[in-house]
This record gives C-alpha cells, structure tokens and sequence, in this order.
C-alpha cells in the first residue's frame, strides 16, 4: 500500500476522519447542545471538499489494485453530492432544532452515508460497490427513523430497512454469479468477459439481480413501493436528503455498473433500462394525481424523474449519459429548493404537508410563492426553464439512440405529470379561502429556496458550464 | 468430489426459501429479517463455492465482508425494530395503517 | 460414496431443512434455532470446500452474536406471535409459485455451471496451495494489504451500526439508580459509619 493509493481517496478519508473526531467532539463536548456547531462545520467541510474536488484537474486514476477509480465521472457525481449534502443538512438545521430532532449524532451519520455515496460513485469492483452501498444504505436507515417516538417515522424505518437489505441481497446474489462466471470482481475484467461473444445464462441472470437490487435503490417502478410511504413517514429534513444526494449516487453507482462492467453488452441492458423507465414515468405522473399530501407528491415526482434519468442510460450512448447527469444536477437543484419550501411549512408551530393548506399563499408571501411557482413549472418541465432543456437533452439522446418510442412516452407522461405541479400553482394563486399556512423559513432556507428558483430561471443562458462538465464525465465513463 | 452445481443448487434453494419467507410472513418482522439472513447465507454458499473451484480466494474474502456487513444491518434492523415496538406496542407491519399504500 | 459425498449431502439437507422450517415454523424462538442450525451446516459445507476460516467466522459471530441477538430481541419484545400466524397459510399459494418459478430459472442458469475461458488468468488472488500457507494466514495476507480499503469500509459500517443502534434506543431515565463505581469505592468508613455508644438498658 503506497501513499499514493491514499491520496486517491483522500476527500473520503478526510470526511470518515472528520466524522470520527466529530463524535468524539460530540459525546465529550456537551451532545446535543453542540450540534448546530457539528452541523455547520460537516456542511462546511462538505463544501469545502466539493469545491476542492470540482477544481483539482483532470485525468483519471485508480488504486487499491484498481478498486476504486478518480475520473471525471467520479468527480462530476461527487461535487453534487457533496453540495447538495451540504445544502441540505444546513436548510433543515432550523427546522430540526425547533421540533426537537436536531442531535449532534445527525449530521455525523450523515457525513458517513455521504463518505459511502462517493465510495459508490468511483467504485470499479464489486466489493467497493458493495461496501460503499451499505455504508449509504445503513446510514439511511437509521436517519429515517430518527424521529424514535412517532409510529409514523419508525415505520418509514422499518420498511426502508425490509426493502432495501432484500434488494441488498438480490444485488448480492447477483455479484456472485458474476464473480463465478467472470473468476474476477473487478469491473476491468468483468467487461473482457462479458465482451466475448454470446453472454452466458449465468452472467446474465448476474446482470438481472443486479440490477434489480439497484433499481430498489433508485426507486423505479417496480420496485418503487417503499419510496411514498418512506418520503412521508421520515422526518421532512431526511426527506429531503433522500431526494437528493442518494439519488444522484445511485443513478452514478447504476451507471458505473452498466457502462464499466457490461459495456460490452449493452443490448442486454438497454431494453431492460428502457422498460423500466417507461413505468417508471407513467406510474410516477399518474398516481401522483390522487396525493393530498405533499411529501408522497414528491416521492411520485422522484419516481417519474427517476424513469427520466433511466432514458439517459437506456440510450447507452455518451449523449445519453451526459443528459443523465445534466439531468439529475437539475433534478437535485429543484428538490433542494422544493424542499427548503417544504420544510417551512406550518401553522400554529407545527408542521403541515396538506396541499390544500397552500391555498391562497400568494396573497400572504408573494414572493416565496413566486419562488414556489418557477420551482413547480420547472419540476413539470415547463419551456423556457431550465429543466425543459434536461428533458430536452434525454429525450433528444433517446432518439439518436433509436428509442423514439420511449422519447414520445417520456414526452406524454411529462404532460400528465405536468397536472399536478399545477395544480398546486393553481392553489396558491387561484385557490379558495382556506387555513391556510404560515411560512416559517430561516435565512438559509430563504437562500436556498431563492437560489434553486433562480438558477431554474437564469441557467438557461448556458447551464452555468454544467454540459461541458457533464460532457467530460460522460466521455470519462462511456468508451 | 461432489460438483460445483451440488453447492450451487443448495445456494440456489436456500435463497428461494428466503425469498418464500418474505412472502410467508409479511406480518412478522422479525422472521422477514431472519429469511433476509438465509439470503445472505445463500450468496455466501455461492461466493465460498466459487472461490472453492477457482481456486481464488476473492470470494472468501467478500463472504467476510458480507457477513461484517450482514451483522451491521442485523444490528440496526433489531434496532428500528424494538423502537417500532416501543411505539406500536406490535411488530406487525401490516396492522399499520398511518400510511396508506 | 465417499466420506466426503456423504457428508456434503448431510450437511447440504440440514442446511436447507433449517432454512425451511426457520420461515414455516409457529414459533420465533423455534425459528432462531433452526436458523442457527441453517448456520452450523454451512458451515460445514464451507470447511469441506476447504474455506476453514469463513466457516469459523460463521459459526463464531452468526451463531454467537446474530443468531444470539435475534434471540434476545424475540424474547425481550412481548409479542403475541399466534396472531401473527394467523393469516399464514393465505400466503402460501403465492409464495410458493413464486419460489418455485424463481428456482426453474435459476435451475436453469446454474445445471452445468460454465467459467468463462479468461476466469483462470483473471483472478485476483490465487489460492495458495493450503500446505504451505493455510486459509487463514492466507486471508490474513490479503485482506490487511490488497483489500485494506474495504477492510477500513467495513469499520465505518460497523460505527454507523453502532452509532445508529445508540442513536435508536439509548434512553436516559433519570429516575433509575444507578451504579456509581467511584463513589462506592471512596465511600469512607469514616463517614458512612457512625458508631454509639449504647449504655446498657436504655437503648437508642
């Protein structure tokens, strides 16, 4: 083991340290009373750690034996992991400290999942894959039922952890398959095996599992049931943190998979992706209409963008996975901001997720409504935001893939989605006097929410570079 | 010298019987998570076959991590588990109707 | 028949007669033991591919700390598990198509098992021949130096379980007595004794 296999992963070193020292910090210096200070020093530290990943060159390298890979792709995921982690566990600071949640072990868990999201994104083997997942997925489990005395939070638990340790194991069965046919874990020598003409029955049931333990992850349809009642039932910051950050790691670890180990065969994938995207969409936009409550509306809504992100991949092409990641950057941009919304809604001091509470907003917060508004017509894929162009990109990806007929679903169910986002629009300006609903924002939520909306509108001038980026990262993964 | 497919195939039925009890018992959380365990227990049966007849120790050494990891999430399922109960005075999952499907 | 035969086929029917009777059986506490049996068989079926420290591994923390906690966790929560049964047997048409189509396909893929042609000179770690270096020693070798990253992984993994178990359940009840160390071993004969005199006939 040389030094320069550590420097590889330094960033994850650094936050595991970090994290370690923290709970150190934390159990010795006062619990609960320091976690606003542990909260803002891991999201400072996150940031710093983005920005320090975003700006250190190019090139890619690997260690470990070649376990674990640094490449644009790596570092494209990473930056919005770690930023979107950030962003995230800073807007629902406020949040948690007025409902009793905020505890110093919070943001440390989350510092450890997130050292697991970028082990998952620059893994090259199946054990770094493995490994990294369940440091995520463990970490997960335990913030969503962090709120341990309501039945509602540590039922989310409960299910969250039933599904995914069965999806962990359908994912493991799958890579032993892989490794018994293949003699190796290593995804370099996965692909020389998959590349040699027919694909075996062996390896390709291995293929099958695995992607079906990572499609659990990524929440497409059908393996998509946990995802309303864990959105609804976690406490509404860890909400927001699962649309985000996981998301874009699990789309990240699925295409690493897809790209580096089955490359070769891509036509063995490519309809299964496409299938599942298909249902992914039209599950996520119709079974949206019917939701009251606004938490279970965005589970929907990740659903039907996660069926979106999967066109990307289905593609199979550099275009297709640079719309992938063009895609979910603006995906997590707007749950971010949607969910710095959420978080403050409440009346009489506690917090409401009825849609109909919104009636009339306009008229009490005009400008946070407007914010609201850009958020949700962005979310809907309205021209000229840009979000539009992230759809746009797929769908134009899909077609020179030859899936024109996914592109025209994909177009259809974004119309039928469209209803929902709004209608909430529609409630805000246009509704009927009702309880409505107090806003209660810190300044960090202000910022977020105003950002994420601003960025939906004045990204559309040139994206803030983020193509040229996703481009590389793309052309990094796919050769 | 019994076949790599003998091992095979006792992996093979021992991760549908895992797969069986999550259908059997969907009521009772704690033998999901002990069918979630025979799972494991299968892929391990396979990994350590594989390992076996390639003559490569690389399955050995992720059955070691699978079964750390395996112990992790034992941990933390109990753990959700006696707070679910604490709350709900059941382990029943599906006589939970807060949220509806 | 060999010994060896003979033995992978005792092993391999507990192994999956345990299994099956761990999700068929009325009772939870009956259910950990037929899974620690489940256990024990595997690992006999690991010592005879020659795999003698995974099959201690899985005898020592599976049986001992798992198997143990599941245990633990059966009895401490009270639970009326007859009602839990109860609607078993609905389940079970469907269950059981679903496990017998999932065991045709993977009949299917695994009836003649083939490597791929390149297997051999892509493995990572070969096996060393077991007399000269042993399993475990061997192991040893490769998992503090070439897998020394998923070795630091798994440590993470096993905090956060920590940290999250903690974080869960840990309850402060200030109302309970507890057992103070220090103050029991500085506690001065001086102070806590107090000695009378007791003139004869009076009483205190």
């Amino acid at each position: 083991m040389t030094s320069a296999d550590f420097t590889l992963v330094l960033p994850e070193v650094i936050l595991a340290v970090f994290a370690m020292g923290a709970l150190l910090f934390g159990v010795y210096g006062g619990k609960d009373k320091t976690a606003p200070i542990l909260t803002w020093t891991t999201a400072g530290l996150m940031v710093a750690l983005g920005a320090w990943i975003g700006l250190s060159g190019e090139g890619s390298g690997s260690a470990f034996g070649g376990m674990i890979v640094n490449d644009g792709f790596a570092r494209f995921a990473k930056v919005t992991v770690l930023l979107s982690a950030a962003a995230v566990i800073l807007m629902s600071e406020s949040y948690m400290e007025r409902h009793g949640l905020l505890r110093f072990e919070y943001p440390l868990i989350i510092a450890l999942a997130t050292v697991g999201m970028m082990v998952m994104v620059s893994a090259a083997d199946l054990m770094t894959l493995y490994m990294g997942l369940e440091l995520q997925s463990l970490s997960l489990y335990v913030v969503a039922s962090l709120r341990r005395d309501s039945v509602k939070s540590t039922e989310a638990g409960l299910k969250y952890f039933v599904l995914g340790a069965l999806s962990s194991g359908l994912l493991l069965y799958g890579a032993s398959l892989v490794y018994g046919f293949a003699g190796t874990t290593l995804f370099a020598g996965i692909i020389e095996v998959a590349g040699e003409g027919e694909i075996s029955l062996g390896l390709l049931f291995g293929l099958v599992f695995l992607i079906t333990g990572l499609a659990f992850k990524v929440s497409a349809v059908p393996f998509h049931m946990w995802t309303p009642d864990v959105y609804e039932g976690s406490p509404t910051p860890v909400t927001a943190f699962f649309a985000a950050a996981p998301k874009m790691a699990a789309m990240g670890l699925l295409a690493r998979v897809l790209f580096d180990a089955f490359g070769g065969v891509s036509a063995e994938w490519s309809q299964v992706l496409a299938l599942l995207s298909l249902v992914s969409m039209f599950l996520g936009a119709i079974a949206a209409i019917g939701q009251r409550n606004i938490k279970r509306l965005m589970a929907y809504s990740s659903i039907a963008h996660m069926g979106f992100a999967l066109m990307g991949l289905a593609a199979g092409t550099v275009a297709g996975v640079q719309a992938m990641l063009i895609y979910m950057v603006i995906y997590v941009t707007m749950n971010v901001g949607t969910f710095a919304f959420i978080l403050s809604m409440e009346r009489d001091g506690q917090p409401v997720t009825d849609i109909d509470s919104l009636r009339q907003f306009s008229k009490t917060e005009p400008l946070k409504a407007l914010a609201v508004l850009v958020l949700m017509f962005s979310l809907a894929g309205v021209p000229p935001l840009v979000s539009f162009f992230g759809k746009f990109y797929v769908l134009t990806a899909a077609v020179d893939a030859g899936l024109a007929w996914l592109a025209i679903a994909g177009v259809i169910a974004s119309v039928i989605g469209a209803f929902y986002y709004l209608r909430i629009v529609y409630f805000m300006y246009f509704g009927d006097e009702g309880e409505g609903v107090q806003s209660a924002m810190s300044p960090v939520a202000w910022v977020c929410l105003m950002a994420s909306a601003g960025i939906m509108v004045l990204g559309v001038i040139n994206l803030f570079g983020v193509g040229g980026a996703a481009m590389a990262a793309a052309s990094a993964l796919v050769n | 010298m019994v076949g790599l497919e003998n091992y095979l195939a006792v992996a093979a039925g021992l991760f549908v019987i895992g797969v069986f009890g999550l259908f059997l018992n969907r009521k009772n959380v704690i033998i999901l998570l002990m069918s979630i365990e025979l799972m494991l227990l299968a892929v391990n049966i396979n990994m350590v076959a594989f390992s076996s007849y390639l003559g490569d120790l690389v399955g050995q050494i992720f059955t070691m991590f699978i079964l750390t990891v395996a112990a992790a999430e034992a941990a933390i399922g109990l753990a959700i588990l006696v707070c679910f109960f604490r709350n709900r005075g059941t382990i029943d999952v599906e006589d939970v109707n807060v949220m509806k499907g | 028949m060999s010994v060896a035969d003979f033995a992978f086929y005792v092993f391999a029917v507990t192994t999956l007669a345990g299994g099956l009777f761990t999700v068929v059986s009325r009772n939870p506490v009956h259910s950990v033991l037929w899974l620690i049996l489940a256990f024990i068989s595997a690992a006999g079926l690991f010592i005879l591919l020659g795999a003698e420290f995974v099959a201690m591994l899985l005898v020592i923390v599976y049986v001992g700390a798992v198997a143990v906690l599941f245990l633990f966790v059966v009895m401490m929560l009270d639970v009326d598990f007859a009602e839990l049964k109860g609607e078993m047997v609905q389940y079970m048409p469907l269950g059981l198509l679903i496990g017998v189509i999932i065991l045709l396909e993977l009949g299917m893929a695994i009836g003649v098992w083939q490597f791929a042609d390149l297997a051999p000179e892509l493995r990572q770690a070969v096996a060393p021949d077991p007399q000269e270096v042993q399993n475990t020693a061997a192991l040893g070798r490769l998992i503090y130096d070439d897998y020394i990253l998923l070795f630091q992984l798994a440590g993470l993994v096993l905090l956060v379980a920590m940290i999250g178990a903690i974080v869960l359940t840990l309850r402060h009840r200030p109302y309970i007595k507890r057992q103070d160390v220090l103050a029991q071993m500085y506690r001065d004969p001086a102070k806590a004794l107090e000695l009378k005199d007791v003139k004869p006939g009076q009483g205190l």
